[in-house]
Formats: C-alpha cells, structure tokens, sequence
C-alpha cells in the first residue's frame, strides 16, 4: 500500500494577519526622530517586545523602505543594521549563531551604537599598531 | 581565572561587540528598556566571578537540564562559566564524600559570600526521611547551606513553590525554599522547567549590581514575570476580537486563534515564555497550538485541569441537583404551610390588616 | 492562600455552593409563589379589546403618557443598564463559556472591544441611576436597604469584572477571583431579594393583565 492512499491532507497554517499594531510605531518613531533632531538624543523600540505578527513586522518593513547603507556584523551570529528609507532609522536585526532572530530593534540615531568603537577597544588596537610598527 | 568578565570572554574570543549585541538581546528579554542593554554590558563586563552552591532536592533535573541545555553554548553557558560552580551532583566529577568536602570546602572559604540555587522541593515528611543525601535530609542540608549564603535562588517552580510534589495530597509532607528560609533574600524562578534565560539574567543582575533583581510579590523578577503570557501573546488580538479554536484541529486551530476555550492559562500565568521562547527562540507552547498550562504559578497543578477555560467551574457541580431537589422540596412544604395558615385564617375569620399587606 | 488557589477556590467549591444556593431558592421561591393559589372567579368575564395577559406583559415594558417626562433617569437609565448587563452577560465570551458548559447551550461572542465599551455605558447608566435615587427626596423616602444592598451586589460583578479586563488596581488574577466571587454573592442574594424579579417578572404581568381582562380593563 502507497503512501498516498491515506487520506491525510496538509493545510499550511494561515499567517496571522494583521494586528493594527505596527501604526503607532510611525508615530513614536517620529517623535523619536524629533528628538535626534532637536537634541541629539538616541532612542530605540524593541520589537520583539511587542506583540507584532510577522505581517506587522512586513508592514513595517515596506513602510521604511531600504536606505543607502546596512552594516552587517559577525559576532556570534550575524547581525544586520539597516538604514532605512528614513535616514537616522536604523532596522537592527540580531540572529543567533543558528540563524534565528533574537532580538530586533529599531534604532534612531545618526550612528547605531553598535558601530562606533569602544575607548578601550581603541586603545588595544593602538598597543597594536605600535607594536606592528615597531617590529617594522 | 580571576578579573573581570570581559577579559575572560576577550580570551575566549569573545568581542565587546559580540558581548553587547548579547547584552541587547538579554535586556530586550528582560523588558528592559534597550538603553540599559549597555548599561548592563557595561556594569557586567567588570565584574568578578562568584562561588555558587548548587543544591538538588525532590526533582527531576529537568531544571538542571534546562539550564545546561540553553540554545547555543556560547555566552549564555560562558556566563554560567563565569561563576564558580564548586557543588552541583548532576554535573561535577566528585561523588561521595569527595563531592560533600567541595560543597564543605566552598562553604567555609566563602562563607556569606555565596550564591545558593536549589531546585526541588524539600519533604517535611517523617522528619524528611523522603528524600536524603549523604544519610542527611534535605531540610537539614538547606538549613546548613542556606545559613551561610548571600541569596538564594530557587530554581523551578518545586524549589519556589512545592510543584509537583507538593500537589494534592502532598504525600511527602513537601515545601518550597521559602517555607523554610525566613532570613535571606531568596529569589523564585518558577516554570517546569523554567527559563534558562530567566537564569542567565539573575545571574547577569547579580554579577552587575551585586544585588537580586527587582521581585513581585511571589519572589519572581519582575522584569521576565511582570505581565502575563497573555498580555504578551500574538494570539492576544484573536480573543479580543473574539476569536477561539474550539478543538484542536479545527478551522479556527489551523487558522493560529486564541486558546482561550481549550484551557489557556495565559491570562493568569506570569512567565516571559511569549517573548523569550524556547529552544533558542524557536517556538513556545501557544505557538505551537497548546494553551499554557500556567507551570510558573503556585499550585498551577491542582488549578482545576489543563484543558478547563478559565471560565468554566474547576470542579464538576456536585450540589446543584441535591439543591434543586431540596429546593422543590421547600416551597412545596412552605405551600402547604401556607394553605393550612390561610384556610385556619378562614375557619377563624381573620381579618386582614395594614401590617399584613406590608409584609 | 494564594491568588491561584483563591481562583481555583471560587472557580470551584465556591461556584458549587452558589449556584446550589441559587438553584435551591430559585425553585423554592417559584413554587411558593405560584402555588399560593386564588379563590375561583365565578363572575362571567368581560371582554374589552387589548385587554389580556399578554398585553399587559408588553405594554408595562412602555412607559405610560407623560412618564418618561416626569422621569427620564428611571426609564431611559433602566432600560441602558438592563440592556447592558445582557450584552455583558450573554455576549462576551468567557461568559458563554460558562452557560456553555452548565447547560449545553452556546451561540456566537461579540467582540470584546464592543463588551467592553457596553460595559462602561451600563455601569455610567447604573451610577445615574443611584445618584438619581439618593437625589430625589421621594425615591430616597421609600428606599430601604435591601435596595441599596441590591444596586451593590449588581453593580460590583460589572465593576470587577471590567477592572480584571482592563488590568486595574489588583492583578488579573486576584481581580478575576473578586469578580467571580461577586457574581457568586449575586446568585446566593437573587433568590431572596427583589432581584428576584429576574423570573418573576413577566409572570406577575400576565397575572395582572389577566386579572384585569376578566374585568374588561386593559392595563
């Protein structure tokens, strides 16, 4: 007997629609923009606190747009720092090293924190280049 | 391996940017605002390592598996590298009187300074003749331990609540830790099993600020059990909008509705299982069609039935007939006592007065 | 005791007892009233046209001329908050859950939003009411405390059970606990209250409307 004479049938689950949830996000993340602009002040909203279905999440997405610049970053896991069509909005995406999202943000800031480089780290890469020129 | 943190993952090749990445996503778990994400990363990287004291008592190791199996074995098992893990019976290579002169040993040398975590519940029982180890009941171990400790956590909801053995009839006579220990900070990470990030993140609190995380009422950290999977979950507008799968393979099941009428305990269960997940943020118990069964309350096993909505009785009603039938009963007597009174009225010709009317 | 075990309490015994002492004295109370009995009307009966039992059920649903003038609260107040405390009570889910489960018996739930909203609207009709009551000199003269006692034990499941929804004051599992229990004290006082107009209602107006039809006067 064939598999295929049990009468079994597959229905792809249907993809929760849309929440009414993602809206209000455009307008604190505009009144996060104003504040960048007004006093330099960094903010972010963290969207895997919120209950947003992945058709939110693209809502989201398509609303933004992409933006001229995505730094991509390998630290365990990759992570992704996106601007978006709405410069100073940056779409932070971070995965686990099995490629699942753990966590994802959207950052209002001219450089997302991420980026800049820690003081101390600075340092430790002059220790080096002193030492690399020494040798030379 | 003793300085701060960040120079021990640095030779583990762990980034500062790795490190905070891994903060951000620690306080996103946490509900914490994303700004203390660095604050965190900052507080924490200079931290020191502290000794820890691992105490099993009535319990299945799920609580131990949970932890030690937490998605990737990377800084989430490096932090709990980070502590000085000097007595733990599942894991440690010392058995027998080896392993009681370690947990002795770690005791004296850091007496006040340690951090106890315990998971099980502790027998009462026949002077906790239930459960012992080394020849000692549990009660008399916890005592010992507990007296020279910073604070307890309590891992799983046995060790924070009684659990499972402490479910009706309680045979073992069992408790949780704060029945017995009065005189310690002691914080409750419940779930069967619970949240290894919930761990991570008390232990993460505690390398920080030195001090336990804010606790709600049932001794739980607030920021992973202040608000309900309910209030939390993405089936939530399903029941607003009054939406609910009525079995579990009907249209509104397949359709991903809310489980509220198949015995959800979301709306009175606090726990961060709807944002942190499970299995490296692969799925959760409602994602993946189940209505929570509340495991992080106290007593969540003898709630009344995992698959009864909240709505519904707990118990079948037992009196309702017997009191109808009494009820019947009643007013047939009362009409009886009534048609004797009014035809003794009538026999003795009484009159009807203001009063009577205003009865 | 715990908020939990509070819940699973009133989810279970609690509810046992209640709805035991309201099915006891539901049956008790209708079955003293309606066999009290009435002497035999040997008089032929009259007939007037709109004079009948049925009518009477009706009509008294109607305020009479020129009433709904002199007292707009009672009407128009009564008629909000006995249509809202329907549509929380039938309409809303977890509550068709329950009637589900007693009796077998189930039908489709309003959106929660709307419940919620109608919630609010009887419970503002219920406060005018009450104002409206402690206001007017005669309403207050012949109020007695099984009215005021009443107006309570009715308006406190509303109040608790919009608080738990909306998560105020108390956690939502202390507050749904209160509110079951609220609803467990307004069963236990129904039978033996004026709230027991519940089901004696249309039964004393079709009596009444009988009565006066034997008469020939349409009330």
């Amino acid at each position: 007997m064939s598999l295929d004479a049990i009468p079994i049938h597959l229905i792809p689950p249907g993809e929760p629609g849309l929440t009414g949830n993602a809206p209000p996000l455009l307008h604190e993340l505009l009144e996060m923009v104003n504040r960048l602009l007004a006093s330099g002040e960094t903010a972010a909203i963290d969207l895997s606190a919120l209950p947003l279905t992945p058709a939110d999440l693209d809502w989201l997405r398509e609303r933004l747009g992409e933006g001229e610049i995505a730094v991509t970053l390998l630290a365990n896991g990759e992570s992704t720092l996106a601007e978006t069509g709405c410069p100073g909005i940056w779409w932070v995406t971070h995965h686990n090293e099995q490629g699942v999202v753990t966590s994802q943000f959207l950052e209002v800031a001219f450089v997302p924190e991420l980026v800049k480089a820690h003081p101390d780290d600075v340092a430790l890469g002059r220790d080096h280049l002193e030492s690399m020129m020494a040798d030379l | 391996m003793q300085g701060p943190l960040i120079d021990t993952l640095a030779r583990r090749g762990v980034t500062r940017r790795t490190f905070l990445k891994y903060c951000a996503t620690l306080a996103s778990m946490m509900a914490l605002p994303p700004s203390v994400g660095r604050a965190m990363a900052e507080a924490m990287a200079a931290a020191k390592r502290p000794s820890v004291i691992w105490l099993p008592f009535q319990e299945c190791t799920g609580c131990t598996e949970s932890i030690t199996r937490s998605h990737s074995p990377t800084i989430e098992g490096m932090i709990f590298d980070m502590v000085s893990l000097d007595y733990q019976e599942t894991l440690m290579a010392a058995a027998g009187h080896q392993a009681e002169e370690a947990r002795h040993a770690a005791m004296k040398e850091n007496h006040g300074k340690y951090l106890l975590i315990v998971d099980g519940s502790i027998p009462l029982g026949i002077d906790g003749a239930y459960s012992c180890i080394g020849g000692r009941s549990n009660l008399d171990i916890l005592k010992e331990a507990a007296e020279g400790a910073a604070a307890i956590v309590a891992m799983g909801s046995c060790a924070s609540f009684g659990g499972i053995p402490k479910a009706n009839p309680n045979p073992t006579g069992a408790v949780s830790v704060s029945d017995i220990v009065k005189d310690k900070p002691i914080v409750n990470i419940p779930g069967c099993p619970p949240i290894p990030v919930v761990m991570t993140g008390v232990l993460a609190h505690y390398l920080t600020f030195g001090s336990l995380p804010e606790l709600d009422a049932q001794g739980r950290p607030k920021a992973f059990f202040g608000e309900t999977i309910h209030d939390r979950c993405y089936r939530r507008p399903f029941y607003d909008q009054g939406k609910f799968a009525k079995t579990f393979d009907d249209e509104g099941a397949r359709q991903g509705w809310c489980l509220f009428e198949l015995g959800c305990k979301g709306p009175v269960t606090h726990n961060a299982c709807a944002t942190v997940k499970w299995n490296g943020g692969t799925s959760w118990p409602v994602e993946s069609g189940h209505g929570c069964i509340g495991c992080s309350e106290p007593d969540f096993w003898d709630g009344g039935g995992f698959y009864k909505a909240l709505s519904v009785p707990a118990d079948p009603l037992k009196i309702g007939a017997a009191a109808a039938v009494a009820g019947a009963a009643a007013g047939v007597a009362v009409s009886f006592a009534n048609r004797a009174k009014k035809k003794a009225a009538k026999a003795a010709h009484e009159t009807t007065t203001l009063d009577d009317l205003e009865k | 005791m715990n908020e939990l075990q509070f819940l699973t309490w009133v989810r279970g015994p609690g509810l046992d007892i209640a709805v035991g002492i309201f099915l006891l004295g539901v049956l008790w109370r209708l079955i003293e009233i309606y066999s009290l009995g009435r002497k035999k009307d040997l008089a032929a009966p009259r007939h007037a046209a709109g004079a009948s039992g049925l009518h009477t059920v009706f009509r008294r649903s109607l305020p009479p001329q020129g009433m709904l003038k002199r007292s707009p609260v009672s009407y128009i107040g009564g008629y909000i908050f006995h249509i809202g405390l329907a549509i929380v009570v039938f309409g809303f889910a977890p509550h068709i859950l329950l009637i589900k489960n007693l009796t077998g018996l189930s039908w489709p739930a309003l959106p929660s939003q709307f419940v919620d909203m109608v919630a609010v609207v009887t419970m503002a009709a219920m406060v005018v009411v009450l104002v409206d009551r402690i206001n007017k000199p005669v309403k207050r003269f012949l109020s007695t405390f099984e009215d005021w006692f009443t107006w309570a034990v009715t308006f406190l499941p509303v109040l608790t059970g919009w608080m738990a929804v909306q998560h105020l004051l108390l956690p939502y599992t202390t507050m749904l606990a209160l509110h079951i229990l609220s609803v467990e004290i307004l069963l236990v006082v129904l039978p033996f209250t004026k709230l027991f107009h519940a089901f004696t209602l249309f039964g004393s107006r079709w009596y009444n409307g009988r009565i006066n039809a034997r008469r020939g006067v349409p009330v």
